[in-house]
């Protein structure tokens, strides 16, 4: 099984292509849709959908981070209480600052790992492959994983094609 | 067809004046080498001073009772201020789906994180012993004991982190999709060189799947939303290192928002400078278009308008007020024997942009750089009056200060701008400027709208 | 509980400064020299004001020594970052020389001016290093301090009356600066003890405190108004 590259000048051409392979029946599993900068959302190969938990994780982070950094005020402050200026020892608006810096820095993390991990970055295993630099041109590179003797007429219309 | 054939051909064309964003980084230009160097030289100065300061004590500086704040946390207070650049383009103009921003988002952020990088050393340089600045790190010590978090400086530490870090990555994510493109192209022209392996490192193995930008997309979204809240704590705690003492002219309620705006004031007075200068010297025109100009100039406009609105409010309610220590400080503000600074500061935040920004001609590049200039040098004097007014009049009479600079106060002033200079130019020499993907993301936006409108014609 | 505080008789002040001068001696305090006593450097922990009222040729001439006011609810306190400066139970605005990091927010903060920066090491020239009192600590630079009421008597009569299994005695104590004045203008003692001389000194008609509007609550009573 080896793979077959395909470039495609514009997006357009690139969904026609994804409609031939669909009506080929090839899984969207063996099929990677790559470009410089985001296409239009439907544009997919049939099959796939793409999802991410950003939001919600963003949302957790930060109730961890505010949390943590609100019982990081709490105890420091009651182990070795000093008293200050007639205030309490935990003041609750000076620890509300604290607690809500403590869920950006939460929220900041958290949104950035799941976007690091969902990504499957860094990409130590990714291979480069013999078109990608037409990726830097912003054109739409199709791989399909398929045998020596596939059908390629879904890729009829392409800039360049080769097979690795 | 002819759609498809004069959209090919307008895509070859964008490619053609993308090489003005890519050769920067891709090719050696002894000019920008050679400002990085000078700049570099200058941010000697800086180092120089403060290393001069620590082996001297603190001392050297013209700091002294009542004054025992002067330009180091004016300056604090200036560069934190200017980094709400990035902020207000980044992310307010991407959660309000502004397009124009496009071209102007990694600039805009790359002040941001230079300028509060640079902000953050002057609580350092500022301390009279800097060697255990660590104390007010929460860490387990021998002793048991813990920071402070009821002091305002602690809740600056805690805030400029959670921004540096945020810019930082905030930076970083949009970033890497352009390190992938110019990896994909230097692999072919140069597979060997230092700047592929630079590029091949920094774009992560960046694919661009539609998972891939799906999440992307997500979590920058995630952090501009995150971010707009974090910006407007960070200049209001910084602030606040201000209106939680009972000073007179410094306890005022007002401080909080009058700082978050003075600060985006300042923000977009550097980038308006910055895009200029990047605009002329780097032939980015296109990019940088006058549209782009046109439009951050309203917003600057618009900025103008609620500083010079929080500062006649802060002015009038001591004024009225009449209360005998607040008076003292108003007076030596706007009539004493260095009056004329305070004034300098209304013509140029006030008069000056006020004349020139409601006028299309004077949005203009070369109009906003020139107002933009004058609102640094003004927003710089407003932190300067704060600071230094207020301390040289303490109420109990008797003690009077009168604050001059020394020349390490002085020479970490300009070196700290020598600094920027160069973090900037070393930036723009790496990374381009302008950032590519979301160019072309706009680019297909813009021609996915034109072909349905196509489409329904023709159909 | 105790809470240590002080009277101070404006009226019968006269001016003379010995207090000053005995506090330096006291408390180690550097002397900064001509040059940066003229940026203002001067530390004085207790310093006197002197304010001219009227015209000539009735002018008066009015002293007022001001010193720190350990103010119950202190300005200074909670705007340290590293908690350098705190209330003890005693009622005392303590200062923690080692843990200063010299941010000088406290400085800022004081209503009453009455703290001070060590802007450089304290010069001491052979053989004035032997002047020091072995009781109290010799200030580095980037250090902030000011009157601690003379914490080290305080300490010193405290440890004396424990061996001895008694209170302190009212008048036991006393700072260097109200042990040095010719004319007793000032008292020190326990405000929290109803007997003791400052406490008397408190209830009278005379005593104020200075800047009252800002609601210190300082443990420094001034008596004025007296002629």
């Amino acid at each position: 099984m080896g793979s077959f590259h395909a470039v495609f000048a514009r997006p357009e051409q690139a969904r026609t292509a994804l409609a031939r392979l669909a009506s080929d029946g090839v899984s969207s599993d063996d099929i990677e849709m790559r470009s410089s900068a985001p296409l239009d959302h439907h544009l997919l190969p049939h099959g796939a959908s793409v999802s991410s938990r950003v939001p919600w994780h963003a949302l957790i982070g930060g109730i961890l981070g505010g949390i943590a950094f609100f019982s990081m005020v709490k105890f420091t402050s009651e182990a070795y209480p000093l008293p200050t200026g007639g205030m309490p020892i935990v003041p609750l608006p000076t620890s509300g600052i604290i607690t809500f810096e403590g869920m950006a820095i939460g929220a900041i993390l958290m949104t950035v790992g799941t976007v690091l991990f969902e990504c499957g970055l860094p990409g130590l295993r990714s291979v480069a492959g013999p078109l990608d630099h037409h990726l830097a041109d912003d054109h739409v590179l199709i791989t399909v994983q398929c045998g020596e003797d596939a059908s390629t007429v879904w890729a009829d219309g392409a800039l360049e094609t080769a097979r690795s | 067809m002819a759609s498809v054939a004069t959209a090919a051909a307008e895509a070859a064309e964008s490619r053609e004046s993308e090489q003005v964003l890519v050769r920067p980084v891709t090719t050696f230009r002894p000019k920008l080498l050679l400002g990085s160097l000078l700049a570099g030289g200058v941010m000697g100065l800086l180092f120089y001073s403060w290393g001069y300061q620590i082996v001297n004590d603190i001392g050297v500086a013209g700091i002294s009772r009542p004054n025992f704040w002067g330009f180091y946390i004016v300056n604090f207070v200036f560069w934190i201020g200017i980094s709400h650049a990035g902020t207000l383009i980044s992310a307010i103009l991407r959660v309000t789906q502004a397009e124009w921003r496009r071209p102007v988002t990694r600039c805009a952020e790359a002040i941001t994180t230079f300028a509060l990088m640079i902000g953050g050393l002057f609580p350092l340089i500022h301390l009279g012993r800097p060697w255990v600045f660590w104390y007010m790190v929460p860490l387990p010590t021998s002793r048991g004991i813990w920071p402070n978090f009821r002091s305002p400086l602690m809740w600056d530490i805690m805030a400029i982190s959670t921004y540096l870090l945020g810019s930082m990555l905030y930076l970083f994510l949009p970033m890497i999709p352009d390190m992938a493109i110019l990896r994909d192209k230097t692999m072919k022209d140069a597979p060997g060189s230092l700047r592929t392996l630079f590029f091949r490192v920094l774009a992560m193995g960046w694919r661009g799947t539609p998972q891939q930008w799906h999440s992307l997309e997500a979590g920058i979204k995630a952090m501009a939303v995150i971010i707009i809240p974090v910006a407007i704590s960070v200049h209001t705690i910084v602030s606040w290192d201000f209106a939680m003492a009972i000073q007179p002219m410094w306890h005022s309620a007002i401080f909080g928002p009058y700082f978050v705006v003075g600060a985006i004031y300042s923000g977009i007075a550097v980038l308006m400078v910055a895009m200029y200068l990047l605009r002329r010297g780097m032939g980015i025109g296109e990019y940088l278009s006058d549209k782009v100009f046109n439009n951050l100039g309203l917003l600057f406009l618009a900025f103008a308008m609620m500083w010079s609105y929080f500062t006649f409010a802060e002015h009038l309610t001591v004024w009225y007020g009449s209360e005998h220590a607040e008076m003292a400080v108003f007076n030596l503000r706007l009539y004493g024997p260095a009056a004329w600074v305070f004034w300098t500061m209304i013509v140029t935040n006030v008069v000056i942009p006020l004349l020139i920004l409601p006028f299309p001609k004077g949005r203009s590049p070369l109009g906003t750089a020139i107002v933009g200039l004058g609102v640094l040098v003004g927003m710089w004097i407003e932190r300067y009056l704060i600071v230094v007014n207020t301390l040289s009049l303490p109420r109990l009479d008797f003690t009077v200060g009168s604050y001059s600079p020394s020349w390490t106060e002085l020479g970490i002033l300009v070196g700290s701008a020598g600094m920027f200079v160069f973090l900037y130019f070393t930036f723009v020499q790496l990374i381009p400027i302008v950032s590519i993907w979301e160019v072309r993301e706009g680019e297909h936006i813009r021609d996915h709208k034109a072909q349905t409108i196509i489409a329904g014609e023709e159909a | 509980m105790t809470r240590w505080g002080m009277a101070i008789d404006t009226d019968r002040c006269t001016g003379c400064g010995a207090c000053v001068v005995a506090c330096h001696a006291e408390n180690n305090i550097q002397t900064v020299g001509e040059v940066e006593a003229g940026k203002g450097r001067a530390m004085h922990w207790l310093r006197i004001e002197r304010y001219y009222e009227g015209e000539f040729p009735d002018i008066k001439v009015r002293f007022q020594p001001v010193l720190c006011q350990h103010c119950g609810s202190a300005p200074c306190e909670p705007v340290c970052p590293v908690y350098a400066t705190y209330r003890t139970p005693e009622g005392l605005n303590a200062m923690v020389y080692s843990r200063c990091i010299g941010t000088r927010y406290c400085a800022n903060n004081c209503p009453y001016t009455v703290r001070f920066f060590n802007w450089f090491e304290g010069e001491w020239p052979e053989p004035l290093e032997r002047q020091w009192n072995p009781d109290v600590s010799v200030r580095p630079a980037g250090v902030m301090e000011k009157c601690t009421f003379c914490v080290q008597r305080i300490q010193d009569a405290e440890d004396i009356a424990q061996d001895e299994d008694r209170g302190v005695r009212d008048g036991e104590i006393r700072t260097a600066c109200s042990q040095s004045c010719p004319a007793q203008a000032i008292t020190f003692g326990d405000l929290e003890d109803p007997e003791s001389r400052v406490s008397e000194l408190e209830r009278t008609e005379r005593a104020t405190r200075l800047l009252e509007d800002l609601s210190t609550d300082s443990s420094v009573i001034y008596l004025r108004g007296g002629r």
